[in-house]
């Protein structure tokens, strides 16, 4: 038990398999692993409040284009149509399915968007050094929401939208379509940019 | 290889570990604050009945696969004929088109992926009923690729959604989601549930 000496604040456990261990400090670009069970405890980024800040208000700008702009165009025989990913949404709400609609709605345009939102404003706030009294309760939201805005995996299923009617129709890629893209790539960036680690321990030593 | 001595559980020197921003929390007895003072999180030693949750959730996933496989999941409209498919339909209409590689990606989100986590839970759950000590490092390993692959058997949702909007061309030939989509939605949000409410140190308390 002499690892108790150790001041409390020292001490980490792992949240996979609860062994109790010494918090060292690490560079940047480094990962602490738990020698356990491999759970990657903390990975230090250089500049990480900086580049999530900037990646979530970039991620911000691209939000509405990619989202309410058409992401590309069908045509076929002379007919042409459209579609943005909010259509998506709305035509399986229009055909009956809420409870579908519902879930795509939260998981494809929802929870990215208060994703985004949620780094930006508390990454805004640790660069500003402003405490606010909701800043450890939006870093919650933030943890509970991160698996479910699901970008990367509608990225996969426009490509394979695109493989299933590429034979029958021509595809006209449009604006939409590379803002989402974009998207894509800075909603990505930001969540890895950000170091849980060092928000949580910014968020506690706020100065009283 | 860390010698048995030396391994010491955050619960065995009496800390908590807050769930939602891993701060430790010393257990003081009574006077142990209710809520992470760092988060304001409600503290516990492990998730809340999280055994009984998984079960629930995982056997909801279970029971809400088969309609989910049976029933169809779109319908395509072509001149005025009405044609259902299933999720395997569309997997075997990629492999006789040759579209090999699309074909096994539809596979494995919304076949194999939903099996391996149903399998996967209940195998992990039965390993902590009946007290299986072995093997714990590659069980969490398998219970962290659970947790990873969950929200990608979402994919053919997001197509079908892609499709119906892009596939409208009034009578010629439009494609519309059908009855199976809200059961198979319900088997990605039942094992993702599943995932959250699963308490990995339970596997290493036995």
């Amino acid at each position: 038990m002499s690892s108790l000496k150790v001041h409390i604040n020292d001490l980490l456990a792992c949240p996979d398999c609860d062994l109790l261990l010494e918090q060292r400090h690490l560079e940047p670009g480094r990962k602490a692993c738990c020698p356990r069970c491999g759970h990657v405890l903390y990975a230090p980024k250089r500049n990480s409040v900086d580049k999530t800040l900037a990646l979530a208000l970039t991620g911000l700008i691209l939000f509405i284009p990619a989202n309410f702009l058409p992401i590309m165009t069908l045509d076929t025989m002379g007919f042409k149509q459209a579609g943005s990913i909010f259509d998506g949404i709305r035509v399986i709400y229009e055909s009956g399915y809420f409870f579908v609609a519902l879930i795509v709605g939260l998981t494809s345009f929802a929870f990215p968007f208060v994703k985004l939102f949620l780094l930006f404003y508390v990454s805004l706030h640790l660069k500003l050094k402003r405490y606010p009294h909701d800043l450890p309760l939006f870093m919650r939201w933030y943890r509970h929401l991160d698996e479910w805005g699901m970008l990367e995996v509608y990225m996969i299923g426009i490509l394979v939208a695109i493989i299933k009617l590429h034979h029958i129709a021509h595809i006209h890629y449009d604006f939409g379509f590379f803002c989402f893209i974009a998207l894509l790539f800075v909603a990505l960036a930001s969540s890895v940019s950000m170091d849980k680690h060092e928000f949580w321990e910014r968020i506690e030593e706020k100065p009283a | 290889m860390m010698s048995e001595s030396e391994i010491i559980t955050a619960r065995e020197a009496g800390f908590f570990l807050c769930h939602d921003c891993h701060k430790l929390i010393a257990d003081v007895g009574e006077e142990t604050p209710e809520r992470c003072p760092r988060c304001n999180a409600a503290i516990h030693l492990r998730k809340p009945n999280s055994l009984t949750r998984t079960w629930a959730l995982v056997l909801t996933s279970a029971v809400l696969a088969f309609p989910a496989n049976i029933l169809p999941i779109m319908k395509v409209d072509f001149l005025g004929t009405a044609e259902y498919s299933t999720i395997m339909d569309g997997i075997i209409y990629f492999f006789t088109e040759g579209s090999y590689g699309i074909g096994i990606i539809i596979l494995t989100a919304s076949v194999l992926v939903p099996c391996f986590k149903i399998i996967g839970i209940i195998l992990i759950l039965l390993s902590i009923h009946y007290k299986w000590k072995t093997w714990l490092r590659h069980k969490t390993l398998l219970f962290r690729a659970i947790e990873f692959i969950g929200r990608w058997s979402m994919l053919d949702i997001f197509v079908i959604a892609l499709l119906q909007v892009l596939v409208n061309f009034g009578n010629l030939t439009s494609i519309e989601t059908a009855i199976a989509a809200t059961y198979f939605t319900g088997v990605v949000l039942s094992t993702m549930f599943a995932a959250i409410t699963f308490d990995p140190r339970l596997l290493w308390d036995a």
